[in-house]
């Protein structure tokens, strides 16, 4: 009964589990007053960005710089569907006439930013899923520039570049983006355990194996880039919404840096490493932030210089590289606190796991094969 | 017409820049397996230390900035990429992109964000007329170092020992290892060439703008990178040809696309990018026979 109990219980518990710990957090950070709220907040938009990131790059080991871009579409989207008509048509005045009368609830804009943000994915996917390894994180980046450059310059869409789109209501709060932030971890665990997902983690293990076996990887990372696109689209109208200041500048390599610096902190090839990265990380952003402004201790202050905290957070990116490349999960799930079994179908073995696509190198020469044509 | 010759000397140096950049990065990866993201940052430094020593004449200046950009080069080796020597490419690159992040910190942090001038050059701002042609001293510096550059860089490579030994490890490393290449002391060396030629592009760049930003040899890396990668990253001629066309495409670019446009300049680069990578995956200059060893 209790092995029955535990068999059930395990994986859903690397769900439950996840969120509790998300939801936890949260709660501690809304208790600390309110500048820390609008941090946990912001922190909140990058775990979504993150978790479409492992979405991605976790599941299909293919590495991608361009997540940012769908996450830029998306705060667009959503900056542009907010802001009152009168005041995009007096602050924007290059913009497409329909766009100035295009208004909508802020709850469709955010479901508008991930629409658009999963129909650029989409759109893009054919081409970009061809490619393997390096070929595939330059082609990626090389959309992220594409994306970018349009966004800045392109003043029928958005600001003349160098400005910002303002004006985006307040209206989300903490709460909110916490639901939201829930939601989208759901919809990766659901995600994570279909079909397609499977099929596409073989891909990840063994690259020349899978195809062997009749498994078509370009549709399959087609379809995980698309829904990605989607999770990050929402991702970028949280951060419209959060930011309240839309602007090309914030969307682009730092936050691509950011982001994936979260995702190899916790561990590329579980959704709890993406969750878990993305709160330690944000968790000593936080920390690093506020001892700059100078933390009060009884008697002393404590503070560290101006400049130090991305220093520090560049060093633990590349140390975590170096001594754990695995990151923190070494991507394992969240295991049932009590004695469990392990997941099936997550690697516990010592060796970590990598996000690689360089072939585990074998003893001596694999046997030869020869296959002569027949003569025609 | 004579707008055309002056466009086409324009891009002529802009992709013997890249081109440099180029095959500093394809050098290091040939050995090592690294896609350098951190390879702006050797540039950076060594724009840094010409800002900073100018005013003791070229003659100090100009060893000073190559020293500084291979000693960071070698830091790097050492503290971070030796010790991923198992790690595949994928990791590689997220830890140069790390690197290159904490190194630009790191500037903002001693020099801060503002930038730093000094009159790098001066000599070459200069520009000659011939025959209705106004030419910038400063492009035809440009290609004279990158031409001068490549014929050292082939000597060395086709005439020395160590040249050969960094060949052959580039070709096929495990190979080479088990002939008797040194390995440290090869990817040493590819490590300490691509520094040199990093610091030729920074002196090009400095003559050129005179000043200098904690994140002055980003973009030039990742059009560098780029450069090299559809160029055909696993050989240095693939690597140096692929980033001279990305130079050379761009400086035509911005002086013939109409005005309106022009600011979009690096989406055509870009696009175009994807879609060489999509027909020749492994680069544009690389042969079948090349392609089917790795």
């Amino acid at each position: 009964m209790i092995g029955f109990l535990r068999a059930r219980l395990a994986p859903a518990w690397s769900l439950v589990g996840l969120l509790l710990l998300v939801w936890a957090v949260t709660l501690v950070a809304s208790l600390l007053g309110s500048s820390m709220q609008l941090q946990a907040q912001y922190a909140l938009v990058n775990l979504v960005i993150v978790v479409a990131l492992f979405m991605f790059t976790g599941t299909s080991g293919v590495l991608s710089f361009g997540h940012v871009a769908f996450v830029a579409v998306g705060a667009w989207t959503t900056g542009l569907l907010t802001i009152e008509p009168a005041l995009k048509e007096s602050l924007l005045q290059d913009l497409f006439p329909f766009l100035v009368d295009l208004n909508a609830d802020w709850r469709l804009a955010v479901l508008a930013g991930g629409l658009v943000g999963g129909i650029v994915a989409a759109l893009v996917a054919p081409f970009l899923m061809r490619l393997n390894g390096l070929q595939a994180g330059i082609a990626t980046f090389a959309l992220l520039g594409v994306v970018n450059e349009i966004l800045t310059f392109w003043s029928r869409i958005g600001p003349r570049s160098g400005q910002s789109m303002v004006g985006v209501p307040d209206v989300l709060g903490l709460q909110t983006t916490l639901f939201v932030a829930l939601a989208a971890i759901v919809a990766v665990w659901l995600y994570q355990r279909s079909r397609s997902a499977r099929l596409l983690r073989a891909t990840r293990e063994d690259g020349p194996a899978a195809p062997a076996v009749g498994i078509n990887v370009t549709v399959h990372r087609i379809l995980a880039f698309a829904l990605s696109g989607i999770v990050a689209g929402v991702a970028g109208g949280l951060f419209a919404l959060t930011n309240r200041v839309v602007q090309a500048s914030q969307l682009n390599v730092e936050l691509t840096f950011v982001t994936l610096a979260m995702l190899v902190l916790g561990g590329t090839l579980s959704l709890s490493g993406a969750v878990v990265g993305a709160i330690v990380f944000s968790a000593l952003d936080i920390l690093l932030v506020n001892l700059q402004g100078g933390i009060t201790l009884g008697a002393y202050v404590v503070s560290i210089p101006q400049g130090t905290r991305p220093i520090v957070l560049g060093m633990i990116l590349v140390l975590m590289l170096l001594f754990r490349p695995g990151g923190i999960t070494g991507g394992r799930e969240l295991a049932w606190p009590v004695g469990a079994p392990p997941l099936p179908g997550v690697p516990v073995s010592g060796r970590p796991p990598q996000v690689t696509d360089r072939q585990p190198q074998v003893a001596g020469r694999p046997p030869q094969v020869t296959i002569t044509r027949p003569p025609a | 017409m004579t707008q055309l010759i002056q466009s086409l000397i324009d891009a002529l140096s802009g992709g013997a820049v890249l081109g440099l950049a180029a095959l500093g990065i394809g050098l290091v990866f040939g050995v090592v397996r690294l896609a350098n993201f951190a390879h702006g940052e050797l540039i950076t430094a060594s724009a840094y230390t010409l800002a900073f020593t100018w005013h003791l004449g070229w003659f100090v200046a100009v060893p000073l900035s190559i020293v500084s950009a291979v000693l960071l080069a070698l830091l790097m080796e050492i503290t971070t990429f030796s010790r991923l020597r198992t790690a595949g490419p994928a990791t590689l690159l997220i830890a140069s992109f790390g690197l290159s992040f904490l190194l630009q910190r790191v500037y903002e942090l001693a020099f801060g964000n503002n930038v730093r001038t000094a009159p790098v050059a001066p000599a070459l701002a200069r520009s000659v007329e011939i025959g209705g042609l106004r030419i910038q001293l400063l492009s035809v510096t440009a290609v004279v170092v990158a031409v001068v550059l490549l014929v050292g860089l082939r000597l060395f490579l086709t005439r020395t020992t160590m040249g050969l030994q960094v060949q052959a490890a580039a070709a096929d490393f495990t190979t080479a290892r088990i002939v008797g290449v040194r390995a440290g002391r090869v990817i040493g060396v590819s490590f300490v060439l691509s520094a040199v030629l990093a610091a030729a592009v920074a002196f090009v760049l400095m003559a050129q703008t005179g000043a200098v930003n904690p994140t002055f040899g980003v973009s030039i890396t990742i059009l560098a990178l780029v450069g090299a990668v559809i160029g055909g990253i696993d050989r240095l001629s693939g690597a140096l040809a692929g980033g001279f066309l990305v130079g050379f495409a761009s400086s035509m670019l911005s002086s013939w696309l109409p005005q309106s446009v022009v600011a979009f300049r690096d989406s055509y680069v870009f696009a175009a990018v994807i879609l060489v990578l999509l027909l020749r995956p492994s680069g544009l200059f690389v042969t079948r026979a090349t392609t089917e060893r790795t």
